[in-house]
């Protein structure tokens, strides 16, 4: 075993009564990929922001190369060798992506060399980071990581907004760290790429660290043991439904929007699941945008239970019953405001007499809500306390207070943990089958398989290829996702 | 070719900003019988504090706060000094002229420090001290009184008193030995970076109290020069609180019209000079033409909206082609 890098000891932290972290221990070893999982809520956040100095720790101890640390700031931290790339990537907006190296006094050239070998050489120095894609600017914010040449990389989920070429990418860099004998903190949802990139994980449930494994003796099924002590509800046997006999309830017929969209026809029938997968900015924003009535149509149409429709607001659709759940959770939840004011917020469109909302009924609607969805409300009223998991099944939440037909939900799952995961895969089955129709993207293609009825992918801001959900092998999907053929040809 | 293309186009509000300013320049002209030094001096001279405050008020903006108390310590600091200069020869005025830009500097990096410290929003604390400045400001100057040396009024006016260069070198040199090496320093970055977003900026290992304590010192600064602008200018002091009130939302007028973000993070300093010249010349043209000034006020207030509204349209538009 080689001699550990980075070493936690017996670290707790509680916010007033909620307790973060209980009593965790952690430490990696050089020339390791070593991943930290867990449910939301078991702490991983917490002893991030521990780790890299954004917080204090109530009690124990950390250790780099054997000398104890204490971090004030996450710069202390990249000073004596630990780096981060976070969730949210750590450069001003506002600022050119050269003010941004200045900023941090990182060398232009080295972090040059890391964009070209990201295949992102074309992003230029004097480009604001605000007109640049998120998934681009989590790479910024990983070259400039680099530039450091971290004892520690900790790179905070980094692939969950990821397309599939840049998630290889950010593999390559973990396989190369290694082989220089640095050693990577690596935090994710995806148990596949553990398995497949992680020496060894630490997984954390309720703020302990409950397991230390080498990822070459186990599997996806016993981490999810570990992570959620005993295995959450299975997902339910799928269940395919026929579409050809049903009513078409939402029909786009050669949408095009924006840069993006360029032409889609779809029609989602009742009762179904129609999944959608493309690679990063191939118009499927532009696809959900516009059928919520967020973006206006350059062209095309739209039908809403066969009746044309000019959707001009999110108002105008949800009046018609479609609700629309965006992939940014911040963006459609009120975080000051309680769980039951965000969970009722779509009904008071459509209040009662005089304008008067009936207080006991929207009480007990909220009460039904929170049980059934079983949202865990235990952190605190305001949704901003609540863990990533529950502020999602918030915003679903609210659309079943409140009624819907058609529910557009983009990435729905993306970075919540394998538990919320399968509940949220669980509830939009059972939406199904009450009746509701489904429209969801999703950048984690397993769940294509699992979850949709039919496929559809879309590329170039068309759709390339529609398939059932057993053609839909994650093979196929990347397949047509990079544009390489369409079913059509193959035939 | 390209460069300045994009460099026009990412200023697009700035010139904007600069060809209504230059419209309304030549119309006040046009309505002068004559003009010279003394009318150009009268120009700058009358702009010259709005225009130092709307600098304090960008550099506080752009870091991700807002000031309230601008107003209100330019008025304790024309005080102060007035109260101090009285019947002094120059040496000492400039000595004091110093000290009170001290003052000025050491109590709005305390506004920062008691911000940052506490976490009440920026707006709170410094609507707040704007009145203990106030209060301060009577305290020392019962009712307008004091006075200065007339060589340290000459520093403003020139030598022959009617020359336009001195006020528009003060407002001129400040900016150069300020503002220009700060944009260019790793403090200035900060100080963008801070106002764009707050969090990423502590993420990347920006010191963000540091930052914006430092964003309220400079700007106290630029308030400081105001507050002598005023005693130069008129040679006394006066501790009237609806003037200090006026100036700060002047300023806050001038940063906005001038295309600094109320959110932080964007803009520069020559739009909000520019506005505060183009808030003095609508009244004042106003008044040259014969109507009564008060309507200007209102023109002013119509003239910010249609500004911000049409820029922000405009912009919209871009981002969205």
């Amino acid at each position: 075993m080689a001699e550990t890098v980075l070493r936690a000891e017996n670290v707790a932290k509680r916010y007033g009564p909620v307790v973060a972290l209980r009593d965790v221990s952690l430490s990696v070893a050089a020339g390791e990929v070593h991943a930290l999982l867990g449910a939301n809520g078991a702490g991983k956040s917490t002893l991030v922001k521990i780790l890299t100095g954004v917080i204090k720790p109530d009690q124990g101890t950390i250790t780099m190369d054997q000398a104890t640390v204490s971090f004030a700031t996450p710069e202390q931290a990249r000073g004596a060798g630990l780096v981060s790339v976070f969730q949210d990537p750590a450069l001003a907006p506002d600022l050119t992506v050269s003010q941004n190296m200045r900023l941090t006094g990182t060398p232009v050239d080295a972090f040059r060399e890391h964009m070209n070998s990201f295949g992102l050489g074309d992003i230029a120095l004097n480009d604001q980071i605000r007109d640049i894609p998120l998934t681009a600017q989590r790479m910024i914010d990983l070259a400039r990581a680099l530039c450091f040449d971290p004892k520690v990389l900790l790179l905070d989920e980094i692939t969950a907004a990821l397309p599939a070429d840049l998630s290889t990418k950010v593999f390559e860099v973990m396989a190369a760290r290694r082989e220089s004998g640095r050693s990577v903190l690596f935090i994710t949802h995806r148990l596949g790429e553990v398995l497949e990139h992680a020496d060894r994980a630490t997984i954390l449930r309720d703020g302990t660290d409950v397991e230390v494994t080498s990822t070459a003796d186990t599997s996806e099924r016993q981490l999810v043991t570990a992570m959620v002590g005993d295995l959450g509800e299975e997902m339910a046997a799928t269940r395919r439904v026929n579409t050809e006999n049903r009513t078409v309830v939402l029909r786009g017929t050669n949408l095009a929007a924006g840069r993006g969209l360029n032409d889609v026809s779809l029609s989602l029938h009742k009762g179904e699941i129609l999944g959608v997968a493309a690679l990063d900015g191939q118009g499927q924003e532009e696809l959900f945008e516009v059928l919520a009535g967020v973006r206006r149509l350059r062209a095309g149409e739209v039908e809403v239970n066969g009746r044309r429709v000019n959707l001009r607001s999110p108002f105008d659709a949800v009046r018609r019953g479609v609700a629309f759940v965006p992939s940014d959770r911040q963006e459609a939840l009120l975080p000051l405001q309680s769980v039951a004011h965000n969970l009722t917020a779509p009904r008071h469109n459509s209040v009662g007499k005089w304008g008067w909302i009936n207080g006991r009924k929207e009480q007990m609607l909220v009460e039904e809500t929170v049980e059934e969805l079983q949202i865990d409300t235990r952190a605190g009223s305001a949704v901003s306390q609540l863990s990533g998991g529950n502020q999602q099944k918030v915003t679903i939440g609210r659309w079943i207070a409140s009624g819907f037909d058609v529910l557009l939900t983009f990435d729905p799952t993306r970075g919540i943990d394998a538990r919320t995961k399968q509940q949220i895969y669980t509830l939009l089955r059972r939406l199904s089958e009450e009746g509701r129709s489904v429209l969801f993207f999703t950048s984690e293609l397993r769940e294509l398989q699992l979850m949709a009825d039919r496929v559809l992918v879309i590329y170039g801001g068309r759709v390339v290829g529609e398939l059932t959900p057993d053609e839909a092998t994650e093979q196929r999907v990347l397949e047509l996702m990079h544009g390489l053929s369409s079913v059509g040809q193959e035939n | 070719m390209k460069t300045v293309i994009t460099s026009m186009r990412r200023n697009s509000w700035v010139v904007a900003v600069f060809i209504i300013f230059i419209v309304l320049l030549l119309l006040k002209i046009s309505l002068l019988p004559n003009f010279g030094s003394f009318q150009a001096q009268t120009i700058i001279l009358t702009t010259l504090a709005a225009a130092l405050l709307a600098i304090a008020q960008s550099i506080i903006v752009i870091t991700g706060g807002i000031d309230l108390s601008v107003g209100a310590m330019m008025v304790l600091v024309n005080c102060v000094s007035a109260y101090l200069m009285l019947d002094k020869p120059f040496g000492p005025v400039v000595l004091i002229a110093f000290l009170v830009i001290g003052m000025s500097v050491a109590l709005s990096a305390l506004t920062g420090w008691v911000i940052t410290t506490s976490g009440v929003p920026d707006i709170v604390i410094t609507l707040a001290t704007s009145f203990v400045w106030t209060g301060l400001a009577i305290f020392i100057l019962g009712g307008p009184g004091g006075g200065t040396a007339p060589e340290f009024q000459s520093l403003l006016l020139g030598p022959g008193g009617f020359d336009f260069w001195p006020p528009l070198l003060w407002l001129l040199l400040p900016l150069a030995f300020i503002w220009l090496p700060l944009r260019r320093s790793r403090l200035g970055l900060s100080m963008y970076a801070v106002g764009s977003n707050r969090t990423a900026a502590f993420l990347a290992g920006v010191s963000v109290k540091k930052t914006r304590i430092a964003s309220y010192a400079i700007a106290g600064v630029f308030t400081g020069l105001a507050g002598l602008v005023i005693t130069a200018n008129t040679g006394s002091g006066s501790p009237r609180l609806a003037d200090g009130g006026i100036a700060t939302l002047d300023s806050v007028a001038a940063v906005v019209l001038g295309g600094v973000a109320l959110t932080g993070g964007v803009g520069g300093l020559l739009g909000p000079i520019l506005a505060a010249f183009i808030l003095f010349l609508i009244p004042s043209i106003m008044l040259s033409l014969g109507i009564n000034p008060s309507y200007g006020e209102s023109i002013k207030g119509v003239l910010v909206i249609l500004v911000v509204t049409i820029g922000g349209w405009l912009r919209l538009r871009r981002v969205k082609s």
